[in-house]
């Protein structure tokens, strides 16, 4: 197998005395739909936050298409193609849905203060580029009409799908969505898990999704993996997963534990 | 757009020149006023970049003020008698420049410990460094020690502060409105999300405080060629909240309202001169009633960061 987009190698991370995530691994493969399911205080968001820079495991190893990114900054991270949205949605409160797009690009602008104060040709050139691509983006995902309003007066779904847009202005290989289906209603689900096929298809990164809700994650993902109390307890494809008992016993529960 | 921004900066300094030149048919006391409008202006909009703009809370601006200030005039002084009439300009321009490089350089030794920390916690830090070089100031004979710096030449027209004033509003501005200064509103926005997409907060956050260390300094430099004295208690923390009033008064994070609020709190006290021993108390009800009704500043006109 050739090297894969990301690979986690038993990463461990121990908050004190809890082991939130235990020796876990995981790899995505290019252009791969991966997700990542378990139940509440499995460990989900907390390897999110490992794979993303923003927590250092204790032990183990993560790699990005085959170089190691323990220890590297999010922002850093981000510039070598990790891109993410927020489980509670995080977008630039005071700025335009434009503007929130726009910033996401300037990671890979190498602008710097002179260019900005003087203003030549250059800048203005690299200035009209980032619009006019912020603006192709937004079209894409029919946000365009919205360019100019406050990102936070969108409706709930909207703020959802601009957090993707934010993301993908980044220009990731790797994707990854906590739980963007949460706080959704059927229709808007449904719409979801369009989006998230085609935003897979159309920008050919891979995505990492974590998912509360069963549907969403066994209507897109090619594979998944199951947490639960830090340990993977099972991993495969949406049919084995929804057979396998482990995963039964720790959505449901065993009948020694409804004895008890 | 081609260039619109420099032309309003030329623009904006022939006018202060111009005005200069003609300064004589002016009363002195509405000039000096006039000179403290500009200073002001300068404190204000590049304490706005910090606090502002970028989310940071700084009490601390009113230390960059006296650091520039007290390194100007301490070259001027030195070194006016021997530089001879017509290069005195040269010399101001020096002092000045000096003034808000050291005081840059001060703004980054504060800004890279502190940025670890974040609201009230730096609030506290940059409160503990101003009072730190006050007290240098105060015991160092080398800067006067408590009687501080007299003899100050007076160099400081309204040329010269309205000209740095607008060059002020034009570096903070130009800086914010581009692809670069959005990640200064992205920080002050939300650090995690905004270092989840490329943005480097340390980075932003130490350059923030650097280039409004380096203009309070110049401010200060100004500052001390205007008034000729220079004391150290002149640069207490009560000077520091008089720029944070200024700042929250215009919008955070609002360049016009921010310049509004620079002009109106250095008039309203002069104003409010007839009335003597109550002036300082109804400037301060005034504060309060605007901070009651106006919580998100005074003039909210205008898109955040932007001067048009």
């Amino acid at each position: 197998m050739s090297v894969p987009m990301l690979e986690l190698d038993k990463v461990t991370i121990k908050f004190g005395g809890l082991t939130a995530v235990c020796e876990l691994d995981l790899r995505i493969g290019e252009r791969e739909l991966v997700g990542l399911i378990g139940p509440n205080g499995a460990g989900k968001t907390t390897a999110f936050n490992l794979i993303t820079g923003v927590y250092q495991p204790t032990s183990g190893n993560i790699a990005l298409c085959g170089e190691n990114t323990v220890g590297i900054k999010p922002h850093v991270l981000s510039l070598r193609g990790i891109s993410r949205t927020f489980q509670n949605i995080r977008l630039f409160a005071s700025m335009s849905v434009l503007d929130n797009v726009r910033t996401a690009m300037q990671g890979n602008r190498a602008q710097r203060v002179s260019d900005a104060l003087w203003r030549g040709r250059a800048f203005r050139e690299s200035e009209a580029r980032v619009e006019h691509e912020a603006l192709e983006l937004l079209k894409i995902f029919n946000l365009d009409r919205f360019a100019e309003a406050d990102g936070k007066s969108l409706p709930y779904g909207d703020q959802r799908r601009l957090e993707i847009v934010r993301a993908l202005a980044t220009k990731p290989k790797l994707l990854l969505l906590d739980e963007p289906a949460a706080g959704m209603n059927p229709t808007e689900k449904e719409q979801l898990m369009e989006l998230i096929r085609f935003v897979k298809d159309k920008f050919r990164i891979a995505v990492l999704l974590v998912e509360h809700d069963m549907k969403v994650v066994m209507g897109i993902c090619e594979r998944i993996y199951v947490l639960d109390y830090g340990r993977k307890i099972a991993e495969g494809t949406p049919e084995q997963i929804r057979c396998d008992p482990k995963v039964i016993a720790a959505y449901l529960g065993t009948e020694d534990e409804d004895d008890a | 757009m081609r260039g619109k921004e420099k032309i309003f900066l030329l623009v904006a300094i022939a006018a202060a020149v111009g005005l200069s030149m003609a300064s004589s048919i002016f009363n002195r006391y509405y000039l000096g006023i006039a000179v403290d409008v500009g200073i002001n202006i300068i404190l204000a909009v590049s304490l706005n970049l910090i606090n502002g703009h970028t989310g940071q809370f700084s009490l601390g601006h009113a230390g960059f003020m006296a650091v520039g200030g007290y390194t100007a005039a301490k070259l001027t002084l030195v070194f006016g008698a021997s530089v001879p009439p017509a290069m005195q300009p040269l010399l101001f321009l020096a002092a000045i420049l000096l003034g808000g490089t050291v005081a840059a350089v001060a703004g980054l030794a504060v800004g890279i410990p502190s940025l670890r920390l974040r609201g009230d916690y730096l609030a506290i830090v940059t409160l503990g460094f101003g009072e730190i070089i006050r007290v240098i100031f105060q015991t160092s004979e080398f800067f006067g020690a408590a009687t501080g710096l007299t003899g100050i030449t007076k160099m400081t027209t309204l040329g010269w502060a309205w000209a740095f004033a607008a060059i002020t509003v034009y570096v903070v501005a130009c800086i914010v409105n581009s692809t670069y200064g959005r990640g200064f509103i992205a920080v002050h926005d939300d650090e995690i999300a905004a270092s989840a997409m490329g943005i480097n907060p340390t980075r932003y956050k130490v350059t923030a405080f650097v280039i409004g260390a380096f203009f309070a300094g110049i401010a200060g430099a100004l500052y001390a060629h205007h008034k000729l004295v220079l004391k150290p208690d002149g640069f207490d923390f009560v000077k520091s909240i008089e720029i944070v009033v200024m700042v929250i008064l215009g919008g955070m994070g609002r360049t016009a309202g921010v310049i509004l609020a620079a002009i109106i709190l250095t008039i309203l006290p002069e104003l409010l001169r007839p009335v003597a021993e109550y002036r300082m108390i109804i400037y301060s009800l005034l504060i309060i009633a605007l901070m009651l009704t106006r919580p998100q500043g005074l003039f909210t006109f205008g898109k955040k960061g932007a001067v048009k």
